[in-house]
């Protein structure tokens, strides 16, 4: 990782940058971190392209409101960048002319779809009032007849009286119009209560679909007609109507008027229509048009914004015509660098190049671990712990085989490790095609992790054997290691050894009533060995760390006494789990006689080993010399606690005396950067570096005090974490153990029980049994004892593994890369 | 009685380490495939020789009240 800082001629600024955002390998600082974003020097820049964004966010809207399809043009889109500020220009000028166009054939297309929306109705109104106006014609007839027979009531006789002959055409008018559907029984009741009963209604519906142009939904309309008498009865009639959202569409008495004025309506409505198709037709060209460039231009005018935000982070230059930038880049990619400025350089044929220069900082860098896609995945693991301090040793690296590996030991099953890594097989064949899943949360989590699941799978399959587990049946591939004799019937037989099983644990364990017996002290021996080596590596790590921060003399002050301490106590009880497994305890000499005593508890040995230094009882002792030995590994131990606990200050002190002897002081924070002397002369107008936390951390104050009691916290949390962490790698015992209880209960319940039916129901029960059985092994075993044991590997791995020598205060390097301007704005 | 598996099977595992070493692939991931490489024939071998060794002088041997004559455990075939 390399500080660079870069003299961008103003002219040449943003194809520089536009050429370094393709290349992806630059981490530009900012320069004015407390000017605010409305002060910068390209703000009316980006306010241009935001309103060209903004643009063509209606134009893809309204493209995907006519339902045309962007073609999508990934590979060759991605590429699309503006090459001049003049081509930018003319987009500018293009997506003005396109959104005018698109927003004024907007409008008159809905203005004629209103016009065409009313003549429909009133079409409607004319043809359907046709049919009223000939029932009414008999219905006259009938009123006529009910007048002349006596026993009409009295007022409707009056009222029909004073009709007279012309009922309908003289006192009877009416109201025509058309209303939704859904309100017309509220509008008729309204209506019946308004006019208390005086009118006669009828509507029908139409049944064409009339599309509300406001909202675009279907509104299901009725065409009513109204007949009353009275005028101001008809004005609270039109009245009450209008209020409740219906049309009112003039309808004229007379028939041939009617017929008339139908065949005005209908001519006028197909003018409107065609006029209406032909404003379709000229916008979906028009928006086609635009459909065929959008995501170019899209992409350009993203590049663009993001290349302004990038050089409001530089130092702006008015004299001289150029922004100074600087940023961080790897070291390797420098050459890279000066190719892509060369070649903008070559693009707008200017004359003045763009100058790279490397500058000496004490800053600590951005972290970058280059990753593929197989190890990211790893690295993610570590990075959601911290990211690594600059040159810090980096846990993804050992975490690609040692996170499978213990998620394996808990998981052990030859037949759910292959499911697994089926699985993640089919993952990674599929890749491609499964990449457009991965957005989804669930999935994408499982797409992401696809190389750890396989690993995950492989190391299951390998543990799954030397456990001699396959979906909690036994595998018998050798011949076992032990002999059962004679069997008889009934009574408890007892196997001797004959041999060792040269590959797992042997199958005559399983199923013997003492099997938990045995594989509960091989898991846990098994657990605390693996615990062991994997801490001490750990520690072992530190030793990278303190060689590359220059802190050799940690090596003497921190990591030594760590290790001593450490394996005194466990490496001790590793060594004696090791040496018991390899004593042939029931050993024999030629008389007869026992050569050792009876095998002595390990736990008791390390308990007593605290409690009574320098006593070993002899029926308890594991190998000759055993007292003097704990004695001395336990006052190594003890002396490593004040060793932990003073060296490292002491030494930090010394030091300190040593400078302050020599005459050197604490050298103020804002020192000038040794970089300036630029040799342009103008070494005074660039301002001195802005870096003020970081810096800080570094050349803080010297507190012994402070230092003290880092020390004591940290020594008091090395040895407590010790014994803790120890015991915590018991997990890999204990989720072993259950998950090896947990699919045996299943079989039993399920699947064995199928066999031992008879007859006819046998193969029913096997064939569901089994359903049932490989349903709950998917998903109880796999996928929920997967995650379990998943997520102890991850707390093994972060408080652990990590603990011992990983700090993480790190930041990681983040590039300026269109890369990353495209997609992130694709996922909001 | 038969101890000696465990150091033949170190030393294999340290030899093929080496090898690992050095035959990986060239390239800007050597240091993965060498770290990937040695981990797990460590890991694998960790985990077999543990394995081997709680057998090899067990202090319990297998029990069981539920035999049957025929159904011993003897052969390969057996479940």
């Amino acid at each position: 990782m390399s500080l660079v800082q870069l003299f961008i001629p103003l002219e040449g600024a943003p194809a520089a940058v536009s050429e370094l955002g393709e290349l992806g390998l630059l981490e530009f600082r900012d320069l004015n971190p407390d000017v605010n974003a409305f002060q910068r020097s390209f703000v009316s820049e980006i306010r241009r392209l935001d309103e060209m964004e903004r643009k063509l966010r209606f134009l893809s809207a309204q493209i995907e409101k006519a339902d045309i399809s962007v073609r999508p043009l990934p590979q060759t889109a991605y590429l699309a960048r503006s090459r001049s500020a003049q081509e930018v220009h003319e987009l500018e000028m293009a997506l003005n002319m396109h959104e005018s166009r698109v927003l004024e054939m907007n409008s008159s297309y809905e203005s004629l779809l209103r016009r065409s929306l009313e003549l429909t109705e009133q079409r409607h109104v004319l043809e359907r009032t046709a049919a009223f106006f000939e029932q009414a014609e008999t219905r006259q007839a009938d009123i006529r007849r009910s007048f002349e027979e006596s026993d009409t009531p009295l007022l409707q006789a009056q009222l029909n009286l004073e009709a007279g002959g012309d009922v309908h055409r003289v006192h009877l008018g009416f109201v025509t119009g058309v209303i939704a559907r859904s309100r017309l029984p509220t509008f008729e009741r309204v209506m019946w209560r308004a006019l208390r009963g005086n009118l006669y209604m009828n509507h029908v519906e139409i049944e064409e679909p009339i599309v509300d142009p406001a909202t675009e939904e279907q509104v299901p309309k009725s065409v009513f007609i109204i007949f009353a008498h009275g005028r101001e009865i008809l004005a609270m009639i039109r009245k009450i109507s209008e209020a409740l959202g219906g049309t009112l569409y003039p309808v004229d008495s007379n028939p041939e008027m009617r017929r008339d004025s139908l065949m005005n309506v209908a001519g006028r409505l197909s003018d409107v229509n065609s006029v209406l198709q032909n404003t379709s037709h000229t916008r979906r060209a028009e928006l086609l048009q635009v459909a065929e460039q959008l995501t170019t231009w899209l992409t350009v005018v993203k590049k663009e914004k993001a290349v302004y935000h990038t050089m409001n982070m530089f130092n702006y230059d008015g004299n001289q015509k150029c922004l100074i930038a600087e940023g961080w880049c790897p070291t390797n990619a420098i050459g890279a660098i000066h190719g892509a400025l060369r070649a903008a350089t070559e693009n707008i044929n200017s004359m003045t190049p763009t100058v790279l220069s490397k500058l000496t900082t004490s800053k600590t860098p951005p972290t970058y671990h280059r990753t593929n896609k197989f190890t990211a995945a790893f690295q993610d693991i570590v990075d959601a712990y911290g990211m690594a301090r600059y040159g810090e040793v980096n846990p993804g690296l050992f975490t690609i085989i040692s996170f499978p590996f213990l998620f394996a030991l808990m998981f052990g099953d030859l037949g759910h490790g292959a499911i697994m890594t089926a699985f993640a097989v089919w993952m990674c064949v599929r890749e491609r095609s499964l990449a457009k899943y991965a957005n989804d949360e669930m999935f994408g989590m499982i797409y992401s992790g696809r190389y750890i699941i396989l690993l995950m799978g492989f190391f299951s399959m390998y543990a799954g054997m030397l456990y001699n587990d396959i979906f909690s049946r036994s595998m018998h591939f050798w011949h076992s290691g032990w002999d059962w004799g004679e069997i008889k019937e009934g009574e408890e037989a007892q196997a001797t050894q004959v041999g060792v099983y040269p590959f797992g644990i042997d199958p005559a364990w399983h199923g013997a009533d003492n099997a938990l017996l045995f594989s509960n002290s091989y898991k846990m021996k098994m657990s605390i060995l693996i615990g062991v080596v994997q801490m001490s590596f750990g520690i072992m790590l530190t030793i990278f760390n303190h060689v590359h921060f220059k802190r050799r003399a940690n090596i003497w002050a921190e990591f030594v006494p760590q290790m001593l301490f450490m394996q005194c106590i466990f490496g001790y009880l590793s060594v004696c789990i090791v040496y018991k497994w390899s004593v042939d305890w029931y050993a024999v000499d030629e008389n007869g006689n026992n050569l050792y005593s009876s095998p002595p508890s390990l736990l008791n040995t390390l308990i007593f080993m605290f409690l009574q230094p320098g006593q070993v009882k002899p029926e308890d002792q594991l190998f000759a010399g055993q007292a003097v030995i704990q004695v001395t590994l336990l006052l190594i131990a003890l002396v490593c606690v004040p060793w932990m606990l003073l060296a490292k200050p002491l030494l930090l002190k010394a030091e300190h005396e040593r400078k302050l002897n020599n005459g050197y002081d604490t050298v103020a924070t804002s020192a000038p950067r040794a970089s300036e002397d630029t040799g342009n002369g103008d070494s005074s107008e660039v301002p001195v570096a802005t870096d003020d936390h970081e810096h800080d951390e570094e050349h803080h104050e010297f507190n012994f005090a402070d230092i003290m009691v880092d020390q004591v916290i940290h020594t008091i949390e090395f040895c407590l974490n010790c014994i803790s962490n120890t015991a915590s790698y018991l997990r890999l015992w204990a989720l072993s153990l259950a998950h090896a209880q947990l699919s045996t209960v299943l079989w039993d319940m399920t699947l064995e029980p199928c066999f031992h039916m008879t007859g006819a129901m046998r193969t029913f029960a096997i064939f569901a049994g089994f359903a049932f059985w490989l349903c709950a092994s998917v998903a109880i075993l796999i996928a929920m004892e997967g995650m379990s044991a998943f997520l102890h590997t991850l707390r093994l791995h972060w408080v652990e593994f990590n603990s011992k020598f990983y700090i993480g205060g790190g930041r990681k390097f983040m590039p300026f890369t269109f890369a990353e301007v495209l997609e992130g704005s694709e996922a909001e | 009685m038969s101890g000696s598996y465990i150091v033949i099977g170190a030393v294999l595992t340290a030899g093929l380490c080496a090898a690992g070493y050095l035959f990986s692939p060239r390239g800007q991931n050597q240091v993965v495939y060498r770290t990937t490489i040695i981990m797990t024939l460590i890991c694998l071998y960790l985990m077999w020789a543990i394995t081997y060794l709680a057998q090899l002088h067990p202090l319990i041997a297998p029990r069981r009240s539920d035999l049957k004559a025929h159904s011993v455990p003897h052969s390969k075939d057996g479940l």
